[in-house]
């Protein structure tokens, strides 16, 4: 059974990553790729656990080839650098 | 266990003539170092932790666990941290895991009162009343006005004319207690669409400079938690108010709402999708948690799923305490743990640790992986029976982590009851 329903604009991208990623209980982060979704993947699984999440987005924003459309789902705001004092 | 072996790891520390000796185990997810055992493992049974940097901090008087990091407050206000580091949650300039307990330089100017740890982001207030925060910022969960990250402690200027005394960090948000307050008692910042932040009849994306929680106007708050998406505080005469996602299924609220019962509670700890609750008879309740146990289980979840159907009463004893009472609460996200009957007379008598929930990667210390609906004791090892010995217990998202002082000032002095304060 899905641990929860999130929708795929409470994910954060992770540039390391190379997917969409969101908190696991466990403390590692449920992921899933763009590649995953446009292909209607919509379960995103932690690497470090059993559990997995139901990842709820729309599949048009994902399935055409235009990255702009793409780029929507991603909000810039949470790719900010971290201030190393 | 041989003498001289235990008392090379207990901490000793000569303070007024008192000797304080801590022990400290952890068990549970490790791969980020938040056991701070100097390895990046799960642990499935509790490890001792041999901390010859933090003997000259004086013994840990508070621990706060995130989401895979630790701060530890010692009891000269100095502050610790390990675990996790990705996001500056350590406050040690850089963005690294620490599998050992490091001093966070940053802060050796002020005496810390109070620590707090989310997922990724960490609270520290100082004696003064300032606050000061660091990790990540990405949803204004640092309040200082941006969606920046911070490795460092930066001081959250919006506080600069008032008294902080608490912090309670969640996944993405976070809430502050005032001191002395006349009139609003809390604020919050960070993420609030699920209403975490209570400060608005409608969805809050997120917001990075604080805001006042509407609906407390006049209560007396003592303490306040914050986990996941949830919210939470207790009043002065043990009144528990909740807000955020809803517990099992029930809408969100927007809004604190007063939980009606005619118990008192004196702690509050939350995790993901549960609230534990103590009351002031040594009564533990859960709130929610109607997948405590069974996550792993699909089967009995469903089982359990059917249960909600039936509108009973939300709040429910813990089971399987036998009428012991109950004297330490923590709440991980998805597992829970608790202290039963200490007494604090001549020789040891009690303070037994139990724990229940979700077992995948160890958390409830008991040598395996499996879930548990009750709770269940967790063996740390020889006990020595002849000496007062107070255990507390703290849960981060996927681990736990006791601490045992033996011969604590507090014990001499009678008091068997801290006052209520915020875990996470």
């Amino acid at each position: 059974m899905s641990y929860d329903d999130v929708e795929i604009e409470d994910m954060e991208w992770s540039e390391e990553l190379k997917a969409y990623t969101y908190p696991c209980p466990c403390g590692d982060l449920f992921q899933i790729t763009k590649e995953d979704l446009r292909l209607g993947e919509e379960i995103a699984r932690c690497p470090s656990c059993s559990l997995y999440i139901t990842v709820i987005y729309n599949i048009e924003d994902f399935s055409t080839q235009s990255d702009q459309r793409t780029n929507k789902a991603i909000d810039p705001s949470k790719q900010n650098p971290i201030t190393v004092a | 266990m041989e003498e001289n072996d235990d008392k090379a790891k207990v901490t000793h520390r000569q303070e007024e003539d008192e000797e304080v000796k801590q022990e400290i185990w952890s068990w549970g997810a490790g791969t980020d170092g938040q056991l701070g055992t100097g390895r990046l493992q799960d642990e499935l049974l509790p490890q001792l932790l041999g901390l010859p940097s933090l003997s000259s901090s004086g013994p840990i008087s508070l621990l706060a666990c995130g989401g895979a990091h630790v701060i530890g407050l010692t009891s000269g206000g100095r502050v610790v941290t390990w675990g996790r580091g990705t996001s500056g949650q350590l406050g040690h300039g850089d963005t690294r895991n620490s599998p050992n307990p490091k001093l966070v330089i940053l802060l050796e100017s002020h005496f810390v009162s109070h620590v707090s740890a989310g997922w990724n982001h960490s609270g520290f207030v100082s004696d003064t009343g300032s606050l000061f925060t660091c990790g990540d910022g990405s949803f204004g969960q640092l309040g200082h006005g941006d969606y920046k990250s911070h490795s460092s402690p930066v001081k959250v200027s919006y506080f600069v004319n008032s008294h902080v005394q608490q912090m309670a960090c969640g996944m993405r948000h976070s809430l502050v207690l005032l001191k002395d307050h006349s009139g609003d008692p809390i604020y919050a910042f960070g993420s609030g669409k699920r209403g975490q932040l209570g400060i608005s009849r409608g969805k809050v994306n997120s917001i990075s400079l604080p805001k006042v929680t509407r609906g407390l106007e006049g209560a007396k708050i003592v303490s306040i938690a914050a986990n996941g998406d949830h919210s939470a505080a207790l009043s002065a005469n043990g009144n528990f108010y909740t807000w955020g996602r809803g517990f099992r299924g029930k809408s969100d609220a927007y809004y604190p709402e007063h939980l009606t019962t005619s118990c008192c509670f004196i702690k509050a700890a939350l995790g993901w999708n549960h609230a534990l609750l103590l009351s002031g008879n040594g009564e533990a309740f859960m709130l929610g948690g109607n997948r405590h146990g069974v996550l792993n289980n699909p089967d009995k979840m469903s089982s359990a799923e059917h249960l909600l159907d039936s509108k009973e009463a939300i709040l429910e004893e813990v089971p399987g305490l036998e009428g012991k009472k109950v004297v330490s609460i923590a709440a991980g996200s998805e597992h829970s743990a608790l202290v039963t009957g200490m007494i604090f007379v001549f020789f040891y008598h009690g303070g037994v640790i139990k724990t229940w929930g979700w077992g995948e990667h160890g958390q409830l210390g008991l040598g395996d992986t499996l879930d548990q609906t009750s709770p269940q004791a967790v063996s740390l090892g020889q006990e020595v029976p002849s000496e007062a010995v107070e255990v507390k217990v703290y849960c981060g998202s996927g681990f736990t982590i006791v601490i045992k002082t033996r011969d604590a000032p507090s014990h001499r002095s009678g008091h068997t009851e801290n006052p209520p304060r915020q875990v996470n």
